[in-house]
């Protein structure tokens, strides 16, 4: 990208374009001056407006004031307007000196010419939704409809297209914008003869396996992540690790599947509210988490939350509405007619997401949920499978028929086959008429609950009661620490705390509010643990989804293997375990054990459990699967022959039938079978990586336009909504919320989201857009280049059903895109930019494409669709001195092994705080907040990169390797062919001769240093047989210098 | 186009005629400003006055230094030692979640005495004894204040001038502004360093140096502390300085010819930056050489600048630096978050950073560099007078205060031997000539030559600048 103007060059908005003699436009000559300088005082922000005169409407221009109308239509002498504009009174003069801002003479001329031309307001072109436009005639070198609009401008400026480029330029060039690959020499030359052969059907046809091959939808993608700005850490200070991968290969894969764009809108914006969401939906919805998330210690969570919910706006703006939203944040638009109160409308659709300010500081944020990659879903299913099928082989009712008598007799042999696990810590036992840990009778204090004894279960205790508590020494319910909870339990229905040690501290944003360890029944009769150093936010969440019933004893258990982690803990119901809903899984630190309430929970709001325990138990170890089974059929074999046998195995008869099932010879083998599956599963789901989403709060949470932006300045409410008398009406029938958002963003008539989006890929293509400005198109963007070109391929894209690939396709093929790339003299100074299209785009790759291409000319590439980040070579001590001093996740670069050295940039770690040094040195943002338009600089350090970087080097010893072996016999076959595999085309004699001397050079150099030519061949990461490792340290050295090659890095 | 600016352009000119390559230099020149391999750059019409400052060195502490440690001795916290700080005193200041669920905000003296120090009679504290001799070189700035009280949005304020990151740095805006005037060195130039004992807790950002919405050259160049002092700049074992210009003579030739076939003005700009690549390759370890420094250097700077990667280190390079007319220096010294162990770990920080500190000021001086270099030493907050935990006359932590705090500036064209502003005497609120962060800001821009307010880039839709919509420049500072 060029930043300085160039005296001389063409512009496209304003006097310079303006054809003599035409009229004046609004739109694309007066807005964009009024807008820039007049607009900040006399525009739509009635709070800043100065001498009640407001310019951005006809009627406000043309108002009577003190002095007179501001515009006089048709009268420029009369008009307040220009006589300010022309004063060289400096209390007269309009801009005012101070401003900083100035009309030059010319623009002064045009509005003169526009007052005496009637003074016409036009609606802002991109509010008005487009239109197919009348094409200009067609010609011969159009080879799409729409190539006509461009042709018929450079004829109007006296210019003619570029030439047509060669087919291989255009196929590597294609091949890049469509794969972000260079063609290999193979499809080089299989692609030139084809179109000798076939002429244009070759294109189609080259189109057509570019577009249907893998690598399309990750460069399509590479550019989303941008917008979206998806990184695989929070950000911030700490900015530790995160799990968003899911999300970014549901990006890939929608990209490969040729998802309708409004598809792709709509899932990501509110995927999760479709009728009956499936989890790829709901996993779309990621786009809406990708926002940094701050885990600062003692941060005021709503002034955080605040922000996320401003960066959702704020990046539904640029991406898709291409207007910046965030100016009215903190006050009317002073452009845009956008309000305020518009903003906070806006803002409350993604105001509901139940999330907190301060949060992952070691994982992913809530909500959240588990998302299987594809193959761990089919093993899922499999697994789903053998168990349905297990189950099936399982007689219904093998009890049926027997006596019970004969089936609790056969029962409890079975389970008294075995005692107890021993090495219980704490165990409540009655003796001499008293309670005592019957494990450590000498430590029994606090045991002085009222309690009555059962036949089967021992001393019960009956709750709500008076304070039970369990000291640290009974029970070291530590988060780090190994342990095993047991317990019969009759719930008599409600939410209820089994267990609790949290303590509360005042107020909620204390960095130590709910610090402990709680195990609760919910009222659906879900057991849900929870254990967090500040809950919720550094915390572990989990609740079974087996539910116990009320009125019935159950016994429970709850293993923690003390990892700290959701994956460490499992709930056993009734012997079985049970599976889970993680809610969050972001321990930060361990938990102590502290003293534990029984039935009950301490601090600002107590609660309690009604209902029964007996045979409180624990240990301090993991206890095995099977011990935990086999007590729990002890107590339903107890419990029913307290009960006198039939009352209570009528109550549990379903747990009779299983563990008859379990224990009888003919069919305990099948009960295995089932449960080995069952435990398959379990394990596997334990694995499954996860993504933060969106998601609906059960009870609104109220929106307020917030005064100058504050978090804390509640202003009037307002209820979710958009501005509809600028871009459309709401959808008649759409829900308010993000999903009616998505329909309106997307019904055929909105003004913005195509052109915005078709104009995005565009400038993917051409380095710039047909507006210059992607990010925003109110009143302050560039007038398009080509508007009526934009407002046909918007209206095609709409009316062709939102197809990326057919955009893609017609862009490619066109008469535009196939101009040869080289800047004919004189069209550099009259536009430099091109953005008169008058030759084919060409500028520097960007970071990922100029990695991979190095990587894949030299064979080190390794291909894999999607999967976690990877962490390629990267200097060891980068993070040195500059990340934060904590053991978080994502704190430390552990470099990747094997093929994940070499994957697609794509895939490399994001750390938005110390980004990748080879994607950062190449302009990637840092991606704390999205970003449509990378710069594109030309630095010394990007040239130390290529020159020197360790992964780059070993990519010029493959490639030089490479190309001795497959380059040919003769050295000047070799050069060749290693310059046409870099820059997809032979050397010209010019070339081969610069070549050849270089490499002669070289020769001379590494023979008289042989130490000299081994580093440079471990350098390169190869070796050399005997006597050749001077030759091969020169084929390294040339390939480097391939590799550094202007054109190997410039798509043209 | 600052071509006359260009001091050196024989040299290029030369490699240009070498390699056969007719480039025309003014369209070299068009493409290439501030940190690139033109010399001068920047943006017409500025400076916009005749600047007092030619550089800045920024000795930023991070973490929040306690003003009440440093700089603004409080005799009253000593007589009303843990008495809760009134009310009337606290108004509505936010406290952050650390200590907002401590029962009582008990006032906290400072552990550590102060001198009056030299002729001009500054308060300087003991923990400070170098800084304490330059007194008469300093103006300590008493009553800074902040909007953030959480590090990542302060930092990130002073050093662009937003709270919300996305903004360019303080030396971006420079290097966009006014170029370079070394066609060898980057115009901004970053080094961090943490403290030689203890924790180094809050991490840094690259933002903080980093372009924001500026096109990405003007990003500082972090000099790190490693035998590669930037990145890839060491080339490979096996390509010695000879072969490497003889590839780089290669390279240009075929980049000539492409050039030459394509029109493409971007082909020369990369040329010429591989140029300036092989370059920084001599300049880069040549001002990293400190082999020649006379044993002066070390009494003055302390034998920790022997150690590579420390603050003391980072010093003097800082002043070699500037003798080579880098523009923007931007030192990071970190672990200066003290909340619980204030009284651990505040010697051990002013050990690190007293001696090279005011060595660095003493040396640009007797170098006739001070006049024309801005030095300014200070954090992003400062600390409450209320200890963090309980009050102890020996043993104690303060949380963050933005309220107010202290910095102080040496040189270019910078008051010497003067305080300003007043805190009250709970050093909790300002009451007399606060200057906020953006003020800072438009001062530092000011002594550059650049009126804040015509510094801007136009980023979706509107003109920013580093002052965001605010900032004075603080005429009181300037002598």
């Amino acid at each position: 990208m060029r930043f300085f103007p160039i005296v001389g060059a063409l512009w496209l908005a304003g006097a310079a374009v303006c054809p003599a003699g035409s009229p004046v436009r609004f739109n694309r000559d007066i807005r964009p001056i009024l807008s820039e300088n007049c607009f900040h005082c006399h525009g739509q922000d009635a709070a800043r407006r100065k001498a009640d005169l407001r310019l951005d409407t006809f009627e406000g221009a043309t108002a009577m004031l003190e002095d007179g109308p501001a515009l006089v239509p048709g009268k420029p002498e009369n008009s307040a307007l220009l006589q300010r504009m022309t004063s060289h009174d400096p209390d007269e003069q309009m801009p005012p000196p101070e401003s900083n801002r100035k009309v030059t003479p010319a623009q002064v001329a045009l509005v003169r010419q526009w007052i005496a031309e009637g003074a016409a307001y036009e609606k802002h072109w991109a509010f008005v939704p487009p239109v197919w436009g009348a094409l200009p005639p067609a010609a011969a070198w159009d080879r799409q409809p729409w190539d006509a609009w461009i042709r018929s401008r450079l004829e109007r400026d006296g210019l003619a297209p570029s030439p047509e480029a060669t087919p291989e330029a255009w196929l590597r060039r294609a091949s890049f914008d469509l794969t972000g690959f260079a063609p290999t020499p193979a499809a080089l030359d299989g692609f030139t003869g084809d179109v000798i052969a076939r002429g244009e059907s070759a294109y189609r046809d080259a189109v057509e396996r570019l577009l249907a091959s893998p690598r399309y939808g990750e460069r399509m993608t590479a550019e989303w992540l941008d917008a979206a700005r998806y990184a695989d850490t929070h950000g911030f200070n700490n900015d530790s690790m995160r799990s968003m991968w899911r999300w970014r290969d549901w990006v890939i894969d929608a990209f490969n599947h040729n998802l309708p764009y409004n598809q792709f809108i709509t899932r990501q914006l509110a995927g999760d509210l479709l009728p009956e969401p499936a989890l790829e939906d709901r996993i779309a919805t990621g786009f809406g988490r990708n926002h940094v998330i701050n885990s600062e210690g003692g941060i005021i969570d709503e002034e955080y939350r605040v922000e996320y919910v401003a960066d959702r706006v704020r990046t539904l703006g640029m991406t898709w509405l291409g207007l910046t939203m965030e100016c009215s944040r903190c006050h009317d638009h002073k452009y845009d007619p956008v309000t305020a109160k518009d903003y906070y409308q806006l803002y409350a659709f993604f105001n509901q997401v139940p999330e907190w300010g301060e949060d992952g500081r070691l994982a992913n944020a809530s909500p959240l949920i588990p998302a299987p990659t594809g193959v761990q879903q089919a093993e899922l299913a499999l697994l789903n499978q053998q168990i349905a099928s297990a189950a099936q082989a399982l007689p219904e009712a093998s009890t049926a028929g027997r006596p019970l008598a004969e089936v609790l007799a056969f029962l409890s042999r079975a389970v008294s086959v075995q005692p107890d696990p021993a090495g219980a810590g704490f165990r409540v036992e009655r003796k001499d008429g008293k309670l005592i840990n019957g494990a450590k009778p000498e430590e029994s204090s606090g045991l002085d609950q009222k309690v009555t004894d059962h036949p089967a279960l021992g001393p019960v205790f009956a709750f709500p009661a008076a304070a039970w508590t369990v000291a640290p020494s009974q029970f070291e319910a530590g988060s780090h620490k190994a342990w095993t909870w047991q317990t019969s339990l009759r719930w008599r229905g409600g939410e209820g705390v089994l267990l609790s040690n949290m303590a509360w501290q005042i107020p909620v944003s204390s960095v130590s509010h709910g610090n402990g360890f709680e195990i609760r029944i919910n009222a659906a009769g879900a057991v849900e643990v929870r254990m967090a150093q500040k809950w919720p936010a550094y915390a572990i969440q989990l609740e079974t989804t087996t539910a116990l019933r009320p009125d019935r004893w159950h016994q429970i258990a709850v293993v923690n293997h003390g990892t700290g982690t959701a994956a460490g803990l499992r709930v056993y119901v009734d012997g079985v375990e049970s599976d889970v809903v993680v809610h969050h899984d972001g321990l930060s630190g361990p938990v102590g054990p502290r003293a534990l309430s029984v039935g009950r929970k301490e601090g600002p709001e107590p609660e309690a459990y009604e209902g029964d325990f007996a045979g409180f138990q624990v240990w301090p170890a993991v206890l095995p699967a099977d011990d935990l089974a086999r007590m729990a059929d002890r107590q339903l074999v107890r419990l029913i022959g307290a009960s006198g046998g039939m009352p209570e195995a009528l109550v549990q008869l379903d747990r009779v039938q299983s563990a008859f099932l379990r224990y009888q010879d003919s069919t305990r083998e099948a009960v295995q079978a089932l449960r080995v599956a069952q435990a398959r599963r379990l394990e596997l789901k334990r694995k499954f990586p996860s993504v933060m989403v969106m998601a609906e709060m059960a009870k609104p949470r109220p929106t307020h336009v917030l005064l100058r932006g504050n978090y804390d300045a509640l202003g009037e409410p307002v209820t979710p909504g958009v501005p509809e008398s600028l871009l459309g009406a709401w959808p008649p029938g759409a829900p308010r919320n993000r999903l009616g958002l998505a329909q309106w963003l997307t019904q055929p008539g909105h003004p913005l989201t195509a052109r915005v989006v078709v104009n995005r890929f565009w400038q993917q293509i051409f380095g710039i857009g047909l507006v210059k400005t992607a990010e925003d198109f109110g009143f302050q963007s560039e007038y398009p280049a080509h508007p009526e070109l934009l407002d046909w391929l918007a209206r095609d894209f709409i009316d062709g059903g939102w197809n990326v690939k057919d955009l893609m396709r017609s862009i490619v093929l066109s008469a535009t895109y196939r101009q040869d790339s080289s800047i004919a003299p004189g069209l550099l100074t009259r536009d430099p930019e091109n953005r008169l299209l008058g030759r084919g785009p060409r500028f520097r790759l960007p970071a990922e494409m100029i990695r991979d291409h190095a990587l894949a000319v030299s064979g080190l590439l390794r291909e894999r669709l999607g999967g976690p980040s990877v962490f390629p070579d990267q200097p060891e001590d980068l993070y040195k001195g500059v990340v934060v001093d904590a053991d978080y996740p994502g704190t430390k670069w552990l470099t990747s092994t094997g093929d994940d050295l070499y994957r697609r940039s794509l895939y490399t770690f994001w750390k938005r705080t110390v980004p990748h040094p080879v994607m950062n040195v190449f302009d990637t943002p840092d991606r704390e907040f999205g970003c449509v338009r990378r710069s594109r600089t030309n630095t010394p350090l990007q040239a130390l990169t290529l020159m020197n970087e360790p992964a780059l080097m070993r990519a010029a010893g493959h490639l030089g390797q490479r190309i001795q072996a497959e380059g040919g016999g003769t050295d000047a076959a070799r050069l060749a062919w290693g310059f046409r595999l870099t820059t997809g085309r032979l050397p010209t004699p010019r070339e081969a001769e610069v070549l050849a001397k270089v490499q002669n050079q070289l020769r001379a150099s590494y023979q008289a240093d042989s130490a000299g030519a081994e580093a440079m061949l471990k350098s390169g990461g190869v070796s050399a047989a005997a006597g050749q490792a001077g030759e091969s340290a020169v084929w390294t050295a040339l390939a480097s210098n391939l590799l550094n090659l202007d054109e190997t890095i410039t798509k043209n | 186009m600052d071509c006359h600016r260009y001091e050196n352009w024989g040299t290029r000119r030369e490699f240009l005629s070498r390699t056969g390559l007719g480039l025309g230099a003014a369209a070299l020149s068009q493409l290439m400003g501030g940190f690139s391999a033109s010399a001068a750059g920047g943006l017409p019409g500025l400076p916009h006055f005749a600047p007092k400052a030619k550089r800045v060195i920024y000795l930023f502490q991070s973490g929040g230094p306690p003003h009440l440690e440093l700089f603004d001795p409080k005799p009253l916290l000593s007589e009303r030692f843990d008495e809760e700080l009134p009310a009337s005193v606290r108004g509505t200041q936010r406290i952050t979640g650390m200590v907002s669920a401590q029962g009582k905000l008990a006032l906290q003296p400072s552990k550590y005495a102060f001198q009056r120090c030299g002729q001009s009679g500054q308060w300087l504290s003991d923990l400070l004894p170098h800084t304490q001799k330059i007194a008469d070189e300093l103006c300590v700035v008493r009553s800074m204040h902040t909007d953030a009280i959480n590090h990542d949005p302060a930092i990130t304020l002073l050093q662009t001038g937003s709270q919300q990151p996305g903004r360019p740095s303080i030396g971006a805006w420079l290097d966009y502004g006014l170029g370079s005037v070394n066609e060898n060195l980057p115009s901004y130039m970053v080094m961090c360093s943490v403290p030689s004992k203890g924790p180094p807790d809050q991490g840094l950002l690259s933002r903080l140096w980093g372009s924001g919405f500026l096109p990405s050259r003007h990003q500082g160049v972090q000099l790190r502390g490693t035998n590669d002092p930037v990145l890839y700049l060491n080339d490979a074992p096996g390509i010695s300085r000879e072969r490497r210009r003889l590839m780089l003579d290669g390279l240009a030739e075929l980049n000539g010819i492409q050039h030459a076939a394509s029109g493409d003005p971007e082909v020369e700009a990369r040329i010429a930056q591989y140029e300036m690549a092989f370059r920084m390759q001599a300049s880069v370890p040549d001002l990293a050489d400190l082999s020649k420094e006379p044993q002066e250097t070390w009494d003055l700077y302390g034998e920790a600048a022997r150690q590579p990667g420390s603050f003391a280190r980072h010093c003097l390079l800082a002043r070699r630096m500037a003798e080579r007319g880098v523009g923007f220096i931007q030192l990071y010294h970190r672990g200066w978050d003290v909340h619980g162990g204030l009284t651990d770990r505040l010697p051990v920080l002013c050990g690190d950073v007293d001696q090279p500190a005011a060595a660095l000021v003493t040396d640009l001086k007797r170098r006739g560099l001070l006049d024309d270099t801005l030095v300014i030493f200070g954090g992003e907050f400062g600390r409450t007078c209320y200890a963090q935990g309980g009050a102890n006359r020996e043993k104690y932590g303060r949380d963050h205060h933005g309220r107010c705090f202290s910095l102080w500036m040496a040189g270019g064209g910078i008051k010497p031997g003067t305080s300003h502003g007043l805190t009250d005497d709970f050093g909790f609120n300002i009451v007399q000539d606060p200057v906020h962060v953006h003020d800072l800001h438009a001062t530092l821009l000011h002594q550059l030559g650049i009126d804040h307010e015509r510094l801007t880039y136009r980023f979706q839709g509107r003109q920013f600048r580093l002052t965001d919509v605010h900032g004075k420049v603080v005429k009181a500072l300037i002598s």
